[in-house]
């Protein structure tokens, strides 16, 4: 099969499948699906916008580990988890049809020097 | 940056009548221009800090703290009746009792909204531009102004008002090393190298122009040894050997704070030295790519001033609508010109792609007007504050005006000493 489905997860709740060829990335493929997925740096390695989660260890494990680059990354990512990956690295194939990748909540960790977002 | 836009639809409450598109209402920073801005910003932070909504500040409260001796708000208050309290309010009050909207809420794809008026833009076309275009396309040159799709293009290159095209020039290339949330330029890890013709056919080309006033930029060149900062200054040296008078701005990255690669472009022969903090302090990690950030910007801008020959001004630029509020501005405003900057610039963040950071709000130009003000205020020698202001819209005009101004009050105070 060519095409594999993914679904994208939003931290409301709401969920969007699409589906996906083989061989393209998270990042594009949420891009042309009009998914709310920041590529700050293009797929470059150079930011974390792209991040999502992997919503099931079991797809998270069929995924090749991340590079050095990659981790350096996602190191900054706000809302980091056990199964983060970058979306730019993550390339669709067979043995990931169904998977489901949750959105963080934001982009960037707000907290910056000990400042403390005022609750609201 | 979605925290941003839960946050405001959080704000109405449930049973209101329905109010006028969303805006948020201050009279602070009206207030602040007339009145003295130290004791009302002191006094309206701690007010708004101790507020629970941010994004609403009704008028009798303000009120109160323009009042000469003001109280602090009951600390032991809880939230929830301060909150019922200012929906009170809110309800009873129609929103324009002599405030200005401070900001209007922007669309998104569940909520759509009509961009404001004032954020329209020209689309490119003319003579000169086309002439440009062929000249950087012959030259193998680019522009920021492509590149980052800036929205005065169409204006700038065509002369604007004063029939003075402006272009401002990019060099070490079109792809940076950093991936900024704002920013449309392209990034690499490995961008290819940059031209070692670029300094030779970017001067001749600038020289070739006839313009007065010259801005050159670069992208992050955190890939090479001296971070691009011989290859900047090779640039500008150059174009002072072919043009001597030419007003010459350059638009510096941070060098990662190397005061070495500061100190070469510094003392390059410009005239401006202009480096962008983009943001306010708290929202640098968020906005920015991760290598910048608040201090070292700072830095880069304490020591160009230290490096460049006595006379060279030093320039800044923030982006207002990536989900600051008014304190953040202007406590990073007194920074900046804490450290000795002479000028800044204040523009509205536009969203370049889907790709990339939404915009948090669109700032009006009553709040972009009040902020120049302030700056004005506060001693910067001249600001640039409007929804299409980028760090080099009109530079050279400002600057020029700027130095007649002073020219003239030198020249009056001379006058008056000699009677």
């Amino acid at each position: 099969m060519c095409r594999i489905s993914v679904t994208f997860v939003n931290k409301d709740g709401t969920e969007k499948t699409i589906s996906v060829p083989v061989g393209m990335s998270m990042l594009e493929a949420a891009h042309e699906n009009d998914i709310e997925l920041e590529g700050a740096c293009e797929g470059s390695l150079a930011c974390s916008t792209c991040h999502v989660i992997v919503m099931d260890v079991k797809d998270y494990n069929k995924l090749e580990d991340p590079t050095d680059e990659e981790n350096d990354m996602l190191d900054l990512a706000f809302g980091l988890t056990e199964t983060s990956r970058l979306g730019c690295q993550v390339i669709a194939k067979p043995e990931l049809d169904g998977v489901r990748l949750a959105l963080p909540a934001a982009t960037r960790n707000f907290a910056v020097d000990g400042f403390v977002p005022k609750p609201h | 940056v979605r925290f941003i836009g839960s946050l405001r639809t959080k704000q109405t409450p449930p049973s209101s009548p329905p109010l006028p598109s969303p805006v948020r209402s201050t009279n602070r920073l009206q207030a602040a221009t007339m009145h003295g801005r130290r004791h009302l910003a002191a006094s309206l932070a701690r007010t708004l800090s101790q507020a629970p909504s941010r994004s609403i500040s009704s008028t009798p409260s303000l009120l109160q703290t323009l009042d000469p001796t003001p109280q602090s708000p009951p600390l032991a208050a809880p939230a929830a009746g301060r909150l019922a309290e200012m929906r009170r309010r809110l309800q009873a009050e129609t929103p324009s009792l002599g405030d200005f909207a401070y900001s209007v809420e922007v669309g998104t794809r569940k909520k759509p909204l009509p961009k404001p008026k004032w954020m329209k833009e020209t689309i490119p076309g003319g003579a000169k531009y086309a002439a440009i275009k062929a000249k950087l396309r012959e030259l193998k040159l680019h522009t920021v102004c492509e590149e980052a799709r800036c929205p005065n293009l169409g204006e700038c290159w065509s002369g604007g008002e004063t029939g003075t095209a402006t272009a401002t020039i990019m060099i070490l290339g079109d792809t940076c090393t950093r991936g900024c949330r704002f920013c449309n330029v392209k990034t690499s890890r490995t961008p290819p190298p940059p031209d070692p013709n670029e300094p030779a056919n970017v001067a001749q080309a600038i020289a070739s122009w006839g313009l007065e006033y010259i801005v050159i930029t670069s992208v992050d060149r955190d890939d090479l040894p001296d971070q691009g900062s011989g290859h900047f200054a090779e640039t500008v040296q150059r174009l002072k050997t072919l043009k001597p008078d030419m007003l010459i701005e350059a638009l510096v990255p941070d060098f990662q704070g190397d005061r070495s690669c500061v100190e070469k472009v510094a003392t390059s022969g410009l005239h401006v030295f202009a480096h962008n903090i983009e943001t306010v302090e708290e929202l640098q990690r968020s906005v920015r790519d991760h290598r910048a950030n608040f201090k070292q910007s700072m830095d880069v801008l304490k020591m160009a001033k230290e490096y460049a020959p006595p006379g060279t001004l030093t320039k800044t630029s923030v982006m207002l609508g990536c989900g600051e509020t008014p304190d953040q501005v202007i406590s990073t405003m007194e920074k900046v010109r804490a450290a000795g900057v002479d000028v800044i610039t204040f523009g509205q963040y536009m969203r370049p792609s889907k790709r990339h950071m939404p915009v948090s709000e669109y700032i009006t130009p009553e709040a972009f007007e009040n902020y120049r003000a302030l700056g004005v205020e506060m001693g910067f020698r001249y600001v640039a504050s409007g929804p299409m202001v980028r760090s080099s819209y009109k530079a050279g005009e400002f600057y020029i005006k700027a130095m007649i101004e002073d020219d003239r009050a030198k020249s009056g105070a001379v006058a008056d000493s000699s009677c």
